[in-house]
């Protein structure tokens, strides 16, 4: 561990306690909110962990998130043990998952994203319609998330603690040998290919560890408000998530926190004021697309790196990105013919 | 359901085929043409319904009601294609997410000024009431709009396959590069088919609100049975709109009607089939 690194994990540290001691010092509805955005940021990681890395941009994640909640409060209603009820959730969003990486491991693209948009709104109708397991459009009542972590200060831990969790493993997942390998398909499918790599493959489990993310936000999101219905599900909550991606900054790691920080305080905290907080979401998504299509995080990393211009252009692992770096899901490539695929492509941090 | 409402049903669902396929050969054809996933395609639809139900309560007037939402779409696509997909022009994840935005704003701004009840565009006397079908009534606005969608096939067939503009815009889909170098002002090109695609949304639209009513969320539903049809009819081919807006019609009003369940399973489980056994869809070339 170098230098920098050291200082970025005391800043992590210091930032974590006031999170940590939150259940502590603010009052319960702003302690549902922050739930909340821990809960969104963690749908979002797992968005952005397949825009970030493979550049596969996902429209139907909260489809996945939908079968992982029901099976929750299908087992929670008929009294199964919580281990028990996890398990069902898992099974739940194994095979959705699995149905999602079959369908669309082939595809790249714009075509990946209107299949997991319709497999999305597929979910949807399926909960929405099929009313004698699902409860339809009411829904289902009388889920009660397990006593262990019954207290709202408990539970926002386990937000935490999962949300974290999951940004962890997308960072790890892209300093991975597996990460390279799906950052060198996004940039060349064609070469990577034909140096022998599984493409398919490497895209199919990406899509299913990316699912099993999204699932464990279902399982969260049920639990916190104890009441389901096939809003979990909806289009326009896997449309936010991606909103929540673009926002914070694709392949950055804490884009996804910082993005579902903006939108639900957005969603939560503007909309006592201004009712039209719809169009401000959609006004700073079109700005954002036009302005800064690498996000609040990339663009202050950006900012940041041009201040300090870093030494060597080349970027030691842990040390300062280079800053030939690539916006993933821009589409602007700037990869030349033969040049290594750069293992920093995906990991922008700013120090906030 | 008893096998005489089937006639019935195969009229519902070729109505509902009718403004899909209104829906679809826009999306499709700005697709094949600009490779942009118009994601506020649903949204045109809705501006296009109201501007209608709010020309057509002035003026009295079905066919103004008709003209206006063409034109207030067409407008509106001329100026986001102008203003913004311009701008990010060639950045395909870019231009998905900037139709989205807009999609946002669409649907939360007609709220604001429409409000959340349904509502539904005075036809005039010729086309309300029904017409004589064999032995079978059927009301005569439905049959209207099928008749406005064939004429539109028609009219697009026409466009791409005779005039100076279709060769232009055939070229521009088998080859962009080619065909700007050859002296197409590609640009002009990708306008025109924009706001082309954007009016005849808006014309779905309006055609839509004389029998379904426009209200809040009507822009997604639309949608999504559009991206479907595109789907599995191929992306960028109008035939294969036609073909897809058919089947997917035709599949839902059954479904609806024989196992409602799952209706919208029935709908989508094609779609899968489509995609892993021919991925580039029925009709379409390779995506």
């Amino acid at each position: 561990m170098n230098r920098s690194s050291a200082v970025r994990l005391a800043a992590v540290l210091l930032l974590a306690v006031p999170v940590v001691l939150a259940p502590q010092y603010l009052p319960p509805h702003l302690l549902t909110v922050l739930t909340v955005v821990f809960i969104a940021g963690l749908l979002a990681a797992s968005v952005n962990l397949l825009a970030g890395l493979s550049g596969l941009v996902s429209m139907g994640h909260a489809g996945i998130a939908l079968a992982a909640a029901y099976g929750i409060a299908w087992a929670s209603v008929r009294d199964w043990t919580p281990l028990g009820q996890i398990a069902l959730a898992l099974v739940a969003t194994l095979l959705v998952s699995l149905v999602y990486a079959a369908m669309t491991a082939r595809t790249r693209g714009i075509v990946f994203l209107m299949i997991t948009l319709a497999l999305g709104v597929l979910l949807y109708g399926l909960a929405l319609k099929a009313s004698s397991v699902t409860g339809g459009q009411n829904g289902m009542t009388g889920i009660r998330r397990p006593d262990v972590i019954k207290a709202p200060g408990d539970f926002y831990l386990v937000a935490v603690l999962a949300c974290t969790l999951g940004l962890v493993a997308s960072r790890v997942v892209s300093r991975s040998p597996f990460g390279l390998m799906l950052q060198g398909i996004r940039e060349s499918p064609n070469r990577m290919a034909s140096l022998g790599y599984p493409v398919s493959r490497a895209k199919f489990m990406a899509i299913v560890l990316s699912g099993l993310m999204a699932g464990m936000a279902g399982i969260l999101a049920v639990w916190q408000v104890e009441f389901i219905s096939p809003q979990i599900g909806s289009f326009a909550r896997s449309a936010n998530a991606v909103v929540m991606v673009i926002l914070g900054g694709t392949g950055t790691i804490i884009g996804p926190l910082v993005g579902a920080g903006v939108v639900v305080g957005i969603e939560q905290w503007l909309s006592s004021y201004i009712e039209r907080w719809p169009t401000l979401l959609g006004l700073v998504l079109v700005l954002v697309v036009l302005f800064a299509p690498r996000g609040i995080v990339g663009t202050l990393a950006d900012l940041a790196r041009r201040r300090s211009p870093a030494m060597g252009g080349a970027g030691t692992p842990g040390g300062p990105p280079p800053s030939q770096a690539v916006a993933p899901g821009s589409g602007a490539s700037t990869t030349t013919v033969g040049a290594p695929v750069s293992p920093d492509h995906s990991q922008k941090e700013a120090g906030p | 359901m008893t096998l005489e409402t089937v006639p019935i049903q195969v009229l519902n669902g070729l109505t509902f085929s009718a403004l899909l396929f209104l829906l679809a050969s826009g999306f499709t054809l700005i697709f094949g043409l600009m490779r942009i996933v118009n994601l506020a395609h649903g949204s045109f639809y809705l501006v296009g319904g109201y501007v209608g139900i709010l020309a057509g309560s002035v003026s009295g007037s079905f066919m103004v009601a008709l003209i206006a939402g063409v034109i207030a779409t067409g407008a509106f696509g001329f100026l986001t294609e102008r203003f913004l997909l311009r701008r990010v022009s060639g950045h395909e994840l870019r231009e998905v997410l900037l139709t989205v935005g807009i999609a946002f704003i669409v649907a939360d701004l007609s709220l604001a000024v429409f409000g959340g009840k349904p509502q539904l565009l005075d036809v005039p006397d010729f086309l309300s009431g029904s017409s004589l079908l064999g032995t079978y009534r059927y009301p005569t606005y439905r049959l209207f709009v099928m008749g406005l969608a064939v004429a539109v096939g028609i009219g697009l067939w026409y466009l791409q396959q005779r005039t100076p503009l279709g060769a232009r815009i055939r070229a521009g889909v088998d080859d962009r590069e080619t065909a700007a170098a050859l002296g197409i002002d590609i640009g002009r090109l990708f306008a025109v088919m924009f706001v082309l695609g954007a009016g005849l949304a808006g014309l779905a639209g309006v055609a839509s609100a004389g029998m379904l009513t426009m209200r809040p969320g009507a822009d997604t539903d639309i949608l999504l049975f559009a991206l479907v049809v595109v789907i599995v009819g191929g992306l960028g081919s109008v035939t294969g709109a036609a073909i897809g807006s058919v089947f997917i019609g035709l599949l839902d009003a059954f479904s609806r009607a024989w196992f409602p369940e799952f209706s919208t399973f029935a709908v989508f489980a094609p779609m899968a089939i489509v995609l892993v056994l021919r991925p580039q869809g029925l009709r379409g070339s390779s995506a």
